[in-house]
């Protein structure tokens, strides 16, 4: 039984969080056992690289899977148990890791391109994936999702949606190629298949986030965070994917690097944030809008309705993007902009609006919550430190007051109160709305932890 | 709750609803296209008798050699088709599609009798390249209507490989 940690965060007596391992569990039995089905059809049937390699990465897959999921669970544990369950997750996921990479390596890229030119498309694609994770947590505005969480769902974009649809659209790919016209209805085809199994490969990793840690999915503000950060994760590795492919289809033309360039330019640069990203961030929103619904019905309405719009979004792009032809002139690149702009600004647009709203809503929130906490004069938040608290350009305008006053040192001192006391108006909204399931002794504790951190920045 | 609270959930819950039904419609229209091109019912029991995937002397423009399902990319190679074996009141071509999709190679559309002289169809090289690029062609014979493809009659699949 979990009797001390900081904050507490899972009441060992609700009903509720049983109930949603239980669905995260069955759903994770469920990705694992079509793994083992789909790869093991796979490679009987086809016989091909791709089969061989997803018969391989079947361990390394496991690995992840209970790696991260031991990791994700390791912080609601208490201080005591935690350091032995970060070794036991990094253990697996680094065990993982290494295994897949060496499959991948193998049978993928080097069969295609070779390890170098795979390690460099990697290190091309690295800082543009990481700049557009800080984006995407910088969105969240009031209350940011820690670091840990947001690489999590990068990882799981990267690595487990990416080998669950390898194997998926193998299959389908095989099968519509053998039975269909080519041309534009093989073509729909396939675009309902990247459509349909990517976004519920990557779906699945939002959905098991909502699932294992609710205590950080508070809204749709974070739906859309952690959505986005699953669509750059994948994002990263079709790149890679795709950019070795190329180099190796055009090398021997001697223009391998230029069809890498422009693989990496349209998707690391042009669609970073338009394509995978945008397509998850809807699911994303769909499952924290659920996460605040009053009825089951609602909840799974809202659910269905993101990975719906990822789905028609995602199919959209690829069954339709040829519809605009590029001209091979130097107006073609403008017109390349343009197709992305037009077949897919529209989704991001969307995708947008539901942020702005979710901040402005989650922000009038946290204000109410402040002035209420405020009012107890318990002395978590001063009545003062309201309008600084409810705006960033002021928290940060506290920040960089510290910094001058006290350093570095004096910086983070303030960063780890203010964010604190957001946590702690969080905790107070969920409990107001009825939808969380940590003891009242958990504000408590976040109270007392912001008076400890006011004592220390006075000292 | 407040009432203020969950109207502006309300409002988010609805927005989201409305996207969906934009996407309910995006797939419907897909669905739509899939069936125009895909026209169910359309089975003839027509098979094509392709001869089989042999390389190509460009000099000749014959085959030569046995049948082949694999190529080096700097071999060019062509698809032989007894017209013959298709009824002469089908309108029908061949093409030859590269691993993006794209046609490399085609002949017709045409009366099979009008085809006879046309049996050898190579796969061409891309303007502005020295050779075929590398990965799955797919060869197809396929019965038109309309203009638009609604059979597959034969089909192969040839791979190039890289090196």
């Amino acid at each position: 039984m979990i009797t001390s940690t900081t904050p507490p965060a899972a009441d060992p007596r609700s009903r509720l969080r049983p109930a949603r391992y239980g669905i995260a569990l069955a759903l994770a039995a469920l990705v694992i056992v079509a793994l083992i089905v789909s790869s093991i059809l796979n490679y009987v049937f086809l016989d091909t690289i791709p089969g061989r390699t997803s018969l391989y990465g079947l361990l390394a897959v496991a690995l992840i899977t209970l790696g991260t999921f031991i990791l994700v669970r390791t912080f609601n544990r208490d201080r005591a148990m935690r350091r032995k369950h970060l070794i036991r997750a990094g253990v697996l996921i680094g065990l993982g890791v290494l295994l897949w990479l060496l499959v991948i390596d193998v049978f993928l890229f080097t069969q295609s391109a070779g390890p170098g030119v795979a390690a460099i498309c990697a290190l091309a694609c690295l800082p543009t994936t990481a700049f557009g994770l800080f984006v995407v947590r910088r969105m969240d505005r009031n209350h940011k999702e820690p670091w840990r969480l947001v690489l999590v769902a990068a990882a799981w974009g990267a690595i487990v949606a990416t080998s669950l649809v390898v194997w998926g659209e193998t299959i389908w790919e095989q099968s519509a190629q053998h039975a269909l016209v080519p041309g534009p209805g093989l073509d729909t085809s396939l675009a309902f298949m990247a459509g349909i199994l990517e976004e519920l490969a990557k779906g699945l990793a939002v959905l098991m986030l909502f699932l294992i840690m609710r205590n950080e999915f508070d809204d749709v503000v974070d739906g859309i965070v952690y959505g986005a950060a699953v669509g750059l994760g994948f994002n990263f590795l079709e790149s890679i994917s795709y950019m070795t492919n190329l180099y190796s289809v055009f090398s021997a033309e001697g223009a391998g690097w230029v069809a890498a360039g422009i693989q990496w330019y349209g998707r690391q640069v042009l669609g970073l944030f338009f394509g995978h990203a945008t397509y998850t961030a809807f699911i994303g929103a769909g499952v924290g809008i659920a996460r605040q619904l009053p009825s089951v019905r609602q909840k799974v309405m809202a659910i269905v309705a993101g990975f719906i719009i990822a789905i028609a979004g995602h199919f959209a792009w690829d069954a339709w993007a040829t519809i605009f032809p590029i001209q091979n002139t130097l107006f073609g690149l403008v017109e390349i902009h343009l197709r992305t702009l037009i077949m897919t600004g529209p989704f991001t647009a969307g995708v947008i609006a539901l942020l702005i709203f979710g901040i402005r809503y989650e922000g009038q929130n946290l204000l109410d919550q402040m002035r209420k906490e405020a009012a107890t004069a318990s002395g978590a938040i001063l009545p003062d430190e309201v309008p600084i608290l409810a705006s960033p350009w002021q928290r940060l305008r506290q920040r960089l007051q510290a910094l001058s006053r006290q350093g570095l040192p004096g910086y983070f001192r303030v960063s780890r109160l203010q964010t604190a006391q957001l946590d702690l108006a969080m905790e107070r909204w969920h409990r107001e709305r009825k939808e969380i399931d940590t003891p009242l002794e958990a504000e408590q504790q976040l109270r007392d932890r912001v008076m400890q951190l006011r004592h220390w920045i006075a000292a | 709750m407040s009432s203020v609270t969950y109207d502006q959930l309300r409002t988010l819950y609805r927005t989201l609803l409305v996207f969906a039904t934009v996407g309910v419609v995006i797939l419907a229209v897909g669905l739509v296209e899939f069936a125009y091109f895909e026209r169910p019912g359309e089975g003839s029991g027509v098979k094509a008798h392709i001869v089989g995937v042999y390389q190509f002397d460009p000099d000749t423009r014959q085959p030569v050699g046995p049948d082949r399902s694999e190529f080096h990319r700097t071999e060019e190679f062509a698809a032989v088709v007894d017209w013959s074996s298709i009824p002469s009141n089908m309108i029908v071509d061949a093409r030859w599609y590269n691993s993006f999709g794209s046609i490399e190679g085609q002949v017709g559309p045409a009366a099979p009798t009008e085809l006879a002289d046309k049996s050898v169809i190579p796969v061409e090289v891309p303007s502005g390249l020295h050779y075929v690029l590398p990965g799955r062609y797919t060869f197809v014979v396929e019965r038109l209507e309309d203009g638009v493809p609604v059979e597959v009659l034969g089909r192969r699949f040839v791979v190039v490989e890289r090196s």
